[in-house]
Formats: C-alpha cells, structure tokens, sequence
C-alpha cells in the first residue's frame, strides 16, 4: 500500500501538465467547442509525448495511464483518452488515429465525437467488437454538454475473443470515473475558492456552516471516488472494483453539479465563468453505461451474483 | 501509488483469519449485548489468548510486550477483530491508544505497574472523557482535580462510559486549571476504580446493556502519582493519542461484512433479484469500499510515520455514510424480520444510530474538513 505518487508517476505528470498547459484548458476548450472539433493536435501531442503508449510500460502501467486520462479531463483535452489510453491496450489493440468511440451493444444514442469516429468498440454480451466507422453517414446532433455527439453508422465489424466485452467494460468504467475525478476536482476547487473569498451579509459566504458541511460532504465523497478510481487502475480493473468506482463517482457527480452550481449561484451560470466547462462534460459521463443505477446493478452483480 | 499488500502483512491475514476462524468458532458477537457480562466475560477470556500467541499488543515496542510490528499489521489486526464483531470487547481501546499514551508520555512507574497487564490482557480501562456538560464541546468539560499535599482530589460526574462497569482503571480528563483555561487547564488521571467514592450507575441505552454508564466522582482521592505527564498538559496528550482513533476501529469492516449476510439473506428470501434491492446493495457497498480506501490512506500516513493529518476526519465520516447506509438497507429490504430482536437487520441499525455520535460527532468531522482541508474561513 502506497498513497503517495512514485517519482515515475510524478515525473509523467509533471510532463503531461507542461503538455496540457500547452495544448488543453480553459481557453483552447472554449475555442474547438466553437467548431464542435476533435483536437488532433492534441491527441499527436500525446502519441509523440509517449502518452498512448503508458498502459504497456513497466514504469507507468494501467495506473499511470488512468492518472493521465484523469488529468486530461480535468484539462478539458478534447481527445477520446479513455479509449485510447485504457481500453484499446486492455484489448490488445492501438490506439488508432483519431477519435474511437464506446458503446453497448444495442444502444442507438448519440456518443460523444460520434461525427468524426473511424472506430469503434461495441462491447457486446460476450465479445466485444469492433466496428469501423464511415464519418458521411454520422448524424451529428446539437448538444451544449460540452463534447460533439453524434449517432454513428458502421461500415464493417469483426469480433474479438472470448471475455473481451467484460474487460471492455470494466476499463471503460475506470476511465469515465477517471475523468469525472479530474473534472469534479476542479469543479469543487473553483467552487471552494468562491466560497472564501465571497462576501454576503458582511462576511466570507464560506463562513456559513451550512454551506461548509456541504462542501466538506462532497470532499468526501470526491476523495473517496478518487482512490477507489486509483486502485481499481492498480488492481486492473476488477469487475467489482470498476463498478464500485464508477458506482461513487457517479454519485458524487450527481451531487456536485447540484452543489457546486448552487453555491456559485448566477454567475456559474454564465458562459463567462468557467464551472460549466466541468459540469456540462460531467453530465455526458453520466450518461454512459446506463449511469449510476446501471453501475450499482452491476455492483451487486460482481460481487453476489445477484440475478444468478 | 499502489494498492496491493505487501507479502509480510498479507501472510500476516491469512494466519490471523485461519486462527479467528478457529479460536472463535461459531461466535457471534451479541450486538445488544455490548457491555454485557457475556460478551465481557468472553472478551476477557479471548483476549488471553490473543496476548499468549503476541497478538494483543504486536504494535507496541518489545520493552514493553509488544511485537514491535508495523501499522498495516497492526491496521489488519483491527479490521479482522472488527468484521468478526470485536471480541476483544474494550481491550481494543487498552492496546490501540490507552497503552501508547502510557509509553508516550508515562512515567517509569506508571509503565511498570500499568503496562504488564494490558499486554497481558488482564485489565480493561475505560475513557472519562464526555460529560452532561460536555460532549462533542469537550474542552467545557468541569470535573475538577485539586492537587493536596501528595494527593489529587477528585469531584464530578462523567457519563456515556462505555464498559465502566467492567472496567478496573478509567482514562479520566479533569480540570486542574480553571474553566476560563479552557483547554489549557485540562489533565490526564490515571484513576482506579476501585478507589472509595467512585460510583458507577448504568443508564439504559438503546444498544446495548451497558454500553452507557455514568461515572460519579465524590472526594475520590488519588496519590499525584495518577495525574498522566504534567498538569494542565493533558489536552495535548489527548489530541495526540487519539489522532489515529478516528479510524482506529474500521467500522465499514463490520458493516460490509453484515451487507454480505444481508445479501445471503435477501436472496434466500427470493429478493436479491429486484432491482431496486440490487441498486441499493450496491450502494451501501460503494460506501464501505470508499470508507475503507480513505481509512487505508490515513494508515499510509501512520505507516510512514507522517504527523497526523486532517484526511482521518474524512475517512471518519466516510465511515458513518456506510455504516448508515447499511443499517438502512437493513430495514429496507428485511421489512419487519429486521424488527425481531437481535436479528441481523436490527443490530446494525441500532449500531448505525450511535456511528457519528461517538468518538467525536460527524458534524465535528465536517467542521474540521471545512478548516483544515478546505481552508474555509471561520464564522
């Protein structure tokens, strides 16, 4: 047991917080949301930085992966990280250039950069499988939650083996509870950082007790997110362990979009401020995978069989 | 950063779970009971035991009985005693901080003649901490100690003294300063109950029998040799003794394995496949999985032996979500079989009530989150 990030780990976030601060953040999000855009860029950054490769590496492994891609969202890097960085090296396959894009078998809803995919992974009962993806046939749809969604049509698909769409699905749950990790670390500390320096009736507004027990109860269930997220990574991605992950972040992230918007009140609401550029991408999330009562269905189900 | 345990502490379970499995059998800890002369005269037995194979005290230095193990080994010890229902009974309170405030900040004597027993297993203390003055505002507390001639002089009254009326030495703070001190004016007693003038009286208690007691203090008179360090010091020692102690009993450990039996009962009783039942399982297990990694951190903290940080006030309140969360699931899914006395469902929600209450208040873990983690400012 360790809690501390080895200097590997912090060296490798020290060199993708250079890279982000570079190429990702508040302004270059606000600027490709403008043309609801893919960030190549951004993504051949990181293939060249070695950051798509960090699953395999001894140093790094699926932990050190899982750190980025939680890093990456919280810089609002317009890339398919999960995917990329998690769940096609689970798989034994590239990363592919370009977006790749998730999804259950038989779920027709948009997904997020759905317009411009050339893959996708479909995680079927048993298998998983993947599709390639024609671009012209996508129906793009209009969205303000942060990320370009659209319906998507496969061209082709071949299966992989046996078990695959299990190990697709627990990654894919590690890496979505990864990201929102990032973002509702950010969410909280800007919120936080309004609350002390506000002033209402002549005093800080996070001087109110009301208001501290709130805050203080969504750290709570933030941290706790955040190092169940790390050692579902470490342990590679259990089928129980991904779903109690994804199972609190999710509920986490239903809480603080209530609590955060609340506390920053009318200005949080403007698209001036930055709290949406978080909140709005923490809905998408949300949304994937059936969403927190999907994921504490499948807790109960990892861990007693529970429709057995 | 990693989660796995190292091969010393894992082999360390396993002998330890083989061992309990055996020594105690069919054992079940009768969570009414707590307090009880069942469950206090079998505590007394068992921990024995524990102390003949050196897993009593295995966190202390060798001088003094211990082992000289490690805070993980020392950390699973806890959490296996936990998920089994405690059966060291108060003895955890003896050897998690009552023994390391003796070595700490004893004196030889008080460590000859104090510590032999405990890592024995021979004695049990209690904690006179709350008054009906002062609880979750301890530092108000007026139970007063006046220093004469060679002896100390005790008078006032104590109150949710769990296992006082077991226990042969009570872990007493009391006033030697001045209420205006606040804290500052505050000691450490080291009082034998025996001593003419203590009186312990039971209060009736929703969890267990003698799980609430008062303890009255009339002219109790004590050689100075009982005050712990120096006087009006003793708020110190307390805060520091007890830095660990908000996760020092892994309560979540105990609530997860009562929401594994929940579930063997709920699917023997054909509910297990309602969905409804399924989610909400599921939730009440993502909340002792969170408690248990935010305990686990505090321990990487300790095991490095890094001054105590504030994160043990959010494992702490981590700990009560869960517990509560279990306790009601319990009722929601067991419907009026949880009603009958001593059933599964209603032990762990009678126990659920006390979790942020005891052992400081949850809205004292908020509080102190609110500061010292979130740097929020004071009203």
């Amino acid at each position: 047991m360790d809690f501390e990030p080895s200097p590997t780990q912090r060296a490798l976030l020290d060199a993708l917080g250079v890279l982000l601060s570079r190429r990702a953040g508040t302004g270059r999000s606000r600027e490709l949301a403008q043309r609801a855009a893919y960030d190549h860029e951004l993504e051949d950054a990181l293939r060249e930085g070695g950051f798509l490769d960090l699953y395999a590496t001894e140093e790094a492994g699926p932990l050190g992966a899982t750190l980025a891609v939680e890093r990456t969202a919280a810089e609002l890097g317009a890339v398919t990280a999960v995917p990329h960085l998690l769940v096609s090296p689970a798989l034994g396959l590239g990363p592919g250039e370009g977006p790749t894009v998730l999804a259950v078998a038989g779920d027709t809803g948009p997904v997020r950069y759905g317009g411009t995919a050339t893959r996708m992974l479909v995680a079927g009962a048993d298998r998983c499988e993947v599709a390639r993806l024609d671009p012209t046939r996508a129906q793009p749809e209009p969205t303000v939650y942060g990320y370009p969604l659209a319906r998507v049509a496969a061209a082709d698909r071949h299966e992989l083996g046996p078990g695959t769409a299990a190990t697709m699905l627990a990654w894919w749950r590690v890496g979505l509870s990864a990201e929102a990790v990032g973002m509702m670390r950010r969410a909280l500390d800007t919120t936080v950082e309004h609350a002390r320096t506000r002033r209402v009736f002549g005093r800080a507004l996070g001087s109110l007790q009301a208001l501290q027990h709130r805050l203080a109860e969504l750290s709570v269930r933030v941290e706790g997110a955040r190092w169940l997220v790390y050692e579902a990574a470490h342990l590679g991605a259990p089928p129980e362990a991904a779903a109690v992950a994804a199972a609190h972040t999710t509920a986490a992230l239903h809480r603080l979009t209530r609590e955060t918007h609340q506390l920053k009140g009318a200005v949080g609401l403007t698209v001036e401020d930055d709290l949406h550029l978080w909140t709005l991408r923490l809905q998408t999330l949300r949304a994937e995978l059936g969403g927190l009562r999907a994921h504490r269905r499948a807790v109960s189900e990892s861990r007693w069989a529970a429709t057995a | 950063m990693e989660s796995s345990w190292e091969p010393a502490d894992a082999a360390f379970r396993e002998e330890l779970s083989a061992y309990l499995d055996e020594e105690l059998g069919g054992w079940e800890r009768s969570e009414t009971g707590l307090g009880s002369a069942v469950y206090t005269d079998f505590s007394r037995r068992f921990v024995r035991r524990l102390a003949d194979r050196g897993w009593l005290t295995p966190h202390w230095p060798e001088e003094y009985g211990g082992g000289g193990q490690g805070a993980w080994q020392h950390f699973v010890l806890g959490e296996e005693m936990w998920k089994r229902g405690e059966p060291r009974g108060p003895q955890y309170m003896n050897v998690n901080w009552v023994g390391p405030a003796l070595i700490k900040y004893g004196t030889q004597e008080q460590k000859r003649t104090l510590l032999p027993p405990i890592a024995r297993g021979e004695v049990f203390w209690c904690q006179g901490f709350s008054e009906p003055e002062a609880g979750t505002d301890l530092a108000a507390l007026r139970t007063r100690a006046v220093r004469d001639g060679d002896d100390y002089i005790l008078n006032g009254q104590k109150i949710w003294t769990s296992y006082a009326n077991a226990a042969d030495h009570c872990f007493l703070l009391a006033r030697t300063g001045t209420l205006a001190d606040g804290r500052d004016g505050i000691s450490v007693f080291l009082l034998p109950l025996r001593t003419p003038g203590v009186e312990v009286r039971r209060i009736e208690g929703l969890v267990g029998e003698h799980s609430f007691n008062e303890l009255f203090l009339t002219d109790v008179r004590v050689p100075a040799g009982c005050l712990l360090g120096e006087e009006n010091k003793g708020w110190r020692i307390v805060r520091r003794t007890l830095a660990y102690e908000r996760v020092g009993a892994p309560r979540y450990a105990r609530a997860a394995l009562v929401l594994d039996r929940l579930a063997e009962w709920s699917r023997a009783h054909g509910r297990l496949r309602d969905t409804g039942v399924q989610e909400q399982f599921g939730h009440a297990r993502t909340l002792c999985e969170a408690a248990r990694v935010l305990v686990y951190r505090v321990i990487d903290e300790r095991a490095k032996e890094r001054e105590p940080s504030a994160y043990a006030y959010q494992a702490r309140a981590a700990m009560v979500q869960a517990e509560r969360a279990v306790g009601d699931l319990a009722l929601d899914v067991m419907g009026s079989e949880a009603l009958v006395e001593g059933a599964l469902g209603d032990a762990q929600f009678r126990n659920s009530l006390g979790a942020g209450i005891a052992a400081g208040s949850y809205e004292v873990q908020l509080n102190l989150i609110s500061r010292l983690i979130l740097n929020l400012p004071k009203e």
